[in-house]
């Protein structure tokens, strides 16, 4: 466990709303190794989602710099973004957010089909993968024939496929009840200690965030503490 | 991202949307449809207007008279003076050749104009638009025959009338014609025995010298009382007007033939086709009837030298030239022009017809667009819906890392698959259409042209993606942040 595969640099985040600007990130750094879990803990308005989002390169810091597997993100423009996300990074989100008209197969295997890989060798990537985490039943299932938990695995099924080198998970057990939320905490764990992924979580609960391996806790824009 | 993929994807989100995809088919569909009909009904009167000109002497039939050297292009003013010649513009043999030698000429065939006179009974007719030409040039015509048909090669002489050439008999006792009575006269142009005079100079000079001779033997020619029957063309001897003594120069009695019917062109007597007043023979049989008739004389109709005998050679009336393209005929035309000789086609008619059916298809086709043009904004309408509708998918999609250009082309294939949908069902439903309509008025009213079957569909799927683009580009757009924020 040496190298960072996230640095950030004292990053600013300052929006615009009406004639009033808010900070929303007040020189907030960061080193996250190679295999580590990660929870950054703040309640609602703390600034841990925009944090997130610019650590996923889904947003930029309005100063600071941002370095996530070797590249500054925060110069990359939107194309590149993308291009980026699909090649390092992995999403969970808390709403699942799978795509209605696609099986749970399809759904895992588009972000190959991004990638342009041909179907039969991503369907086969995505079924073993599926079957990893216990999905065996529901291959051929639309989201809306599943409960929440197996969404969330088939979500989390979907943010493995591409290997990414890092995970970004916002609230991912937010909408599932407490049995799931520890099956799926479980499951994200033993993605990052079995398999040597990276996970970057967003929580506001402490209890969930004690699964993680370190605990960033944010508060109106600023780390306050970390353990 | 592949294209079968980004394909599979934009069917998708189609298929999920079964009722507004099918609505917005529908409109494209009645665009499209509504459209092509137009577009039919322009070519279905086009059509007709060329079958018109067809009847009225060929698309890319060129007539060539003899001319008077006006617009001739003498490039080598070395040569002859043109005016030596009398026989310059005529046209002849040689000038056929010339013609034939022209860049663009499919064929060449020649007309000669003759007139005769023909008795049958009380009844005589003059029969002035007689055409010879060649037997070749006649079948090409593909008339159709009442009773009869075309000569054999090598036949002497026959004719073949025009359906209405009987109603230009007269009765030779009080002159009283068809126009008059409204009857036809009581002569079988195919077995009637009838006379017929070549020489209708002469004939009109007898007659008039028997009126002006008072009271002279009525009507002696038309007995017919003197041909010698022996089938076809035996000379038959005259009567001589011989006892008029007061004329020092008696006119010449013209002889009298008996031409026999090779048939009757199609028709009633209210119908009028090109052919219906015309005579027609074969050309070769003809110019050997005259040879015969005329030996040494000068052939009527034919010009003379100025010793008053006759070229060697036959003069043409006309060569019909036909040029192997309608696009072709005016500069052809114009070629021949350059030579000498009048010309005169149907393109001139052709081209105002066709400026007139394109202006027509333009209109009609601008009604049809109309509809298609309601059809773009509901298509561009969908295509907003659904984008609305699914902000948050397309921003899921981008987080997981779909290339922005993937995102567009999937809508633009969205909206390409309803112009396609929309194009095809189009296309049959006026396919159908046009059946409907040719039934009911019994004609080929409405022509959807071969070109018109794939440029609608192509059409319709551009117009759908041209009123998909700027949804598109908006998806395009769309913050990937905004759009997973939007619940």
């Amino acid at each position: 466990m040496g190298e960072s595969v996230i640095s950030a640099k004292s990053v600013y985040k300052i929006f615009k709303l009406g004639e009033e600007y808010v900070i929303a990130l007040k020189g907030v750094s960061l080193e996250v190794k190679k295999g580590e879990f990660v929870a950054i803990v703040g309640t609602s308005g703390s600034g841990k989602s925009t944090f997130l989002n610019m650590l996923a390169g889904l947003d930029r810091p309005t100063k600071g710099e941002i370095i996530i597997a070797g590249s500054h993100i925060e110069r990359l423009s939107e194309a590149e973004l993308v291009k980026f996300r699909r090649d390092h990074v992995g999403f969970i989100f808390q709403a699942y957010d799978l795509l209605p008209q696609l099986d749970a197969v399809e759904n895992v295997a588009l972000p190959l089909s991004f990638k342009g890989m041909a179907k039969k060798k991503r369907t086969e990537t995505a079924i073993e993968l599926l079957k990893r985490l216990g999905l065996e039943k529901y291959m051929k299932h639309k989201p809306t024939e599943m409960s929440g938990g197996q969404q969330q695995r088939v979500g989390i099924a979907r943010a493995l496929v591409v290997k990414p080198e890092i995970i970004f998970a916002d609230e991912p057990t937010g909408n599932l009840d407490t049995k799931t939320t520890i099956e799926v905490l479980h499951i994200l764990q033993d993605v990052v200690h079995n398999e040597g992924n990276t996970l970057v979580m967003v929580t506001h609960d402490n209890n969930l965030a004690s699964y993680a391996d370190r605990r960033i806790h944010i508060l109106d824009g600023e780390i306050v503490y970390e353990d | 991202m592949r294209f079968a993929d980004k394909l599979g994807m934009a069917w998708n989100s189609l298929l999920k949307r079964k009722l507004r995809t099918m609505l917005t088919i529908l409109g494209v569909m009645i665009g499209v449809a509504s459209i092509v009909t137009m577009m039919a009904l322009a070519e279905g009167l086009n059509r007709q207007s060329m079958e018109m000109i067809e009847q009225y002497g060929g698309l890319r039939t060129i007539e060539v008279r003899e001319g008077n050297g006006q617009n001739a292009q003498n490039s080598d003013a070395s040569g002859a003076s043109p005016s030596n010649d009398p026989t310059q513009y005529k046209l002849s043999d040689s000038t056929m050749e010339t013609i034939k030698a022209l860049d663009h000429v499919e064929s060449v065939y020649p007309v000669l104009d003759f007139q005769a006179v023909i008795v049958s009974g009380p009844y005589h007719m003059t029969l002035y638009s007689g055409q010879a030409m060649p037997l070749e040039a006649l079948r090409d015509m593909n008339w159709e025959f009442e009773e009869g048909g075309w000569p054999e090669e090598g036949d002497d002489l026959k004719f073949v009338f025009g359906n209405l050439v009987i109603e230009d008999f007269a009765d030779s006792r009080d002159n009283i014609v068809y126009w008059n009575t409204g009857k036809p006269v009581d002569i079988d142009l195919m077995n009637s025995k009838m006379f017929t005079i070549l020489d209708v100079q002469a004939y009109e000079a007898q007659k008039a010298a028997k009126s002006g001779s008072s009271g002279n033997t009525g009507s002696t020619e038309s007995t017919g009382s003197t041909g010698t029957t022996d089938g076809q063309t035996g000379t038959s001897s005259s009567d001589q007007a011989s006892g008029d003594g007061q004329q020092s120069t008696a006119p010449v009695v013209p002889k009298k033939y008996i031409i026999p019917t090779a048939g009757v062109l199609k028709g009633s007597l209210d119908d009028y086709m090109q052919y219906s007043w015309n005579t027609y023979c074969d050309l070769d049989a003809l110019q050997r009837m005259y040879k015969k008739a005329f030996k040494n004389k000068v052939i009527p109709g034919q010009p003379a030298k100025k010793n008053g005998k006759p070229y060697k050679e036959l003069f043409y009336s006309s060569i019909n030239v036909i040029a192997d393209e309608i696009d072709n005929v005016s500069e052809l035309q114009t070629a021949i022009g350059d030579l000498g000789y009048q010309t005169s086609s149907n393109s001139e008619w052709i081209e105002q017809t066709r400026q007139q059916s394109q202006s027509q298809q333009a209109m009609l086709g601008g009604i049809g667009a109309v509809s298609l043009l309601v059809a773009a904004i509901g298509i561009a309408n969908t295509m907003m819906m659904s984008i609305y509708e699914r902000t948050k998918e397309i921003g899921v999609m981008k987080v997981i890392g779909c290339g922005l250009f993937d995102i567009q082309q999937m809508f633009l294939m969205e909206a390409g698959m309803i112009g396609f949908g929309g194009g095809i069902t189009g296309l049959s439903l006026s396919f159908i259409i046009c059946i409907i309509i040719n039934k009911v008025t019994a004609a080929q009213t409405a022509v959807i042209p071969l070109w018109m079957y794939f440029a609608s569909v192509v059409f319709a799927i551009i117009v759908s993606m041209a009123a998909g683009f700027a949804p598109s580009k908006r998806a395009m757009s769309l913050s990937a942040l905004e759009a997973i924020r939007n619940n």
